[in-house]
């Protein structure tokens, strides 16, 4: 019976798609029907079947007619051959459409799940834009760069002597044969760190154009960002003990402290009385300094300084230990990393390295140069400056586009395994492997 | 001249074009290998993977390799689709051009006070 609806839903897609597809299309519902059975999965590919319908009939319908306005080169009309959907399909279409409306709020929780706080952008909302290398264009860049420096760089020394530097080599002509774009942005970023040795200056091109310096984020993308951690657990997706009392907590962000302390809270207690700790930080793209501060309360039984190159030295650089009733002052703590671990990750795992305090297994995190402010300087570039003085007490350079090196290196495929058994084994070391 | 634009990249093109690096598949193959490589979060309907199909196989980003049955579901035969070598170019680039918006995202909102 839903196969007959659905094939007579087919009816309000154009003759030719039909034609061509429809098999196809009845073929894929009947794939689906088979496989998603029950109440729940049933409603759900119904659902989805009435916005793919709701979405796909009027664009399939809409671009018969751009075909006939613009086709230019290879002329192919066989749009003629379409007829306008008759009004029984168009009656029901309506219908569903409605039907379909009255769901949106449904279709939206399920794709507002984003993991980090600003929404992805997709595909279709950007514009490829091709850009000829223009002499203006660069100077353009090279002089706002050179201006925002001078304007905001903390060491105006040393934003003189970056001035220096790039216009003698815009006066050798060194950036003649430099392509506007990416090109120009990695040779500049270059040259900025070769005079400043500061990893965090950097210049970013952007193939789309950047919004005014004014827009931060909107309430509504802050409203979803809000939405989307409520939905997933404020990302920390996995809390549990493993064998051997191993406490595991796979955390995906350092979500917002002001939305997020309550779980924070309720999944460091939880692990409290577990007698090792993995930190699962391989898909944890950074987040809020301040939930970086809670997590590491937990990790030390007095304030600890814990270095950011992002914020001036404060009351807030210290952790604020020791934790009433929390026993993982002093248990060992494992940091699993990849590639992809980012920015406030990276200022969790190279302190808790640093200090000693962890061992990190896994891959070299990603590098996030991601600390000052960014300075808008035309449609397409804009530049990086580090605003803050907080000098690094490690000898060690910070994670700015080196990354934080594991202690124990592996792929983070098989880091959960090897930080398991290093647990283990210290474990056994210590007599307390049941 | 395509049916349906790609410039610019639709998601559900992209999605499509990624589904098919590893292998050649058919369309149901296709919306669950989309559905597993977005988390669930896009399940293609017939009218948006048919349509993307075709502006894909109009545009030389994909061919279809024949028809065959495939086993696990049944003795219908299937239409199969392959990525071709302008389809590979440009998932790489789309990949690349996100790559790019995701970094300068990432430079416009943390560089603002907080680390995303």
């Amino acid at each position: 019976m839903s196969e007959k609806i659905f094939a007579w839903l087919l009816h309000l897609y154009p003759s030719h798609f039909r034609d061509v597809y429809g098999e196809e299309a009845l073929q894929l519902f009947r794939d689906r029907a088979r496989d998603e059975k029950g109440f729940i999965s049933g409603m759900r590919l119904w659902l989805d079947l009435l916005a793919d319908l709701l979405v796909s009939v009027p664009r399939e319908h809409r671009y018969v007619q751009p075909q006939i306005i613009v086709a230019s080169v290879p002329l192919r009309f066989r749009v003629l051959s379409e007829e306008s959907p008759r009004f029984g399909p168009l009656l029901f279409g309506g219908l569903l459409s409605l039907l379909t409306l009255a769901t949106v709020p449904m279709f939206i929780s399920n794709f507002g799940n984003h993991r980090g706080p600003w929404p992805t952008v997709s595909a279709s909302q950007v514009v490829l834009a091709g850009l000829k290398p223009d002499a203006a264009d660069r100077a353009r860049v090279i002089h706002g760069v050179i201006e925002n420096l001078k304007t905001y760089y903390i060491y105006p020394d040393v934003a003189q002597k970056i001035a220096d530097a790039l216009l003698a080599h815009e006066a050798s002509g060194d950036y003649d044969t430099v392509t506007y774009g990416a090109p120009l942005a990695d040779l500049l970023t270059r040259q900025l760190r070769e005079v400043s040795h500061d990893m965090h200056l950097e210049v970013v091109y952007s193939k789309t154009s950047l919004p005014d310096r004014s827009s931060g984020p909107t309430s509504e993308r802050l409203a979803l960002y809000r939405k989307a951690l409520e939905e997933n657990n404020c990302t920390f997706e996995k809390v549990e003990i493993l064998p051997n009392n191993i406490g595991y907590l796979k955390l995906n962000s350092f979500p917002d402290l002001s939305i997020c302390r309550g779980i924070a809270v309720a999944a460091m207690a939880s692990l409290n009385d577990a007698d090792a700790i993995i930190f699962d930080l391989r898909e944890n793209r950074g987040g809020y300094p301040s939930m970086v501060m809670l997590i590491a309360s937990y990790l030390f039984d007095h304030p600890q300084y814990m270095y950011s190159p992002r914020e001036n030295t404060t009351e807030q650089s210290w952790t604020q230990s020791p934790v009433p009733g929390n026993r993982l002052a002093e248990k060992p703590i494992y940091i699993l990393t990849s590639a992809r671990t980012f920015s406030g990750a990276e200022h969790f795992s190279y302190n808790l390295k640093m200090l000693k305090r962890a061992t990190l297994v896994g891959e070299t995190t990603g590098g996030a140069t991601d600390v000052g402010t960014f300075h808008r300087i035309d449609d397409h570039f804009g530049i990086g400056i580090r605003e803050t003085r907080a000098v690094n007490p490690y000898p060690e350079p910070d994670w700015a586009v080196i990354g934080v090196e594991p202690d124990v290196k592996t792929n983070a495929a098989d880091a959960l395994a090897t930080a398991e058994k290093l647990a283990q084994s210290n474990l056994q070391k210590y007599g307390l492997l049941k | 001249m395509p049916k349906q634009k790609l410039n610019p990249l639709p998601s559900a093109a992209f999605q499509i074009l990624l589904s098919l690096v590893d292998e050649d598949l058919h369309g149901y193959g296709i919306m669950r290998q989309v559905a597993d490589q977005t988390g669930g979060r896009m399940r293609l309907g017939p009218g948006t993977l048919y349509s993307s199909i075709q502006a894909l196989l109009e545009e030389k980003l994909i061919a279809e390799v024949g028809a065959r049955e495939d086993a696990k579901l049944g003795n219908e035969r299937r239409r199969y689709y392959r990525l071709t070598s302008a389809g590979r170019k440009l998932a790489r680039s789309e990949a690349e051009r996100l790559a790019d918006l995701l970094r300068v995202a990432r430079a416009k909102n943390i560089l603002r006070g907080d680390y995303v």
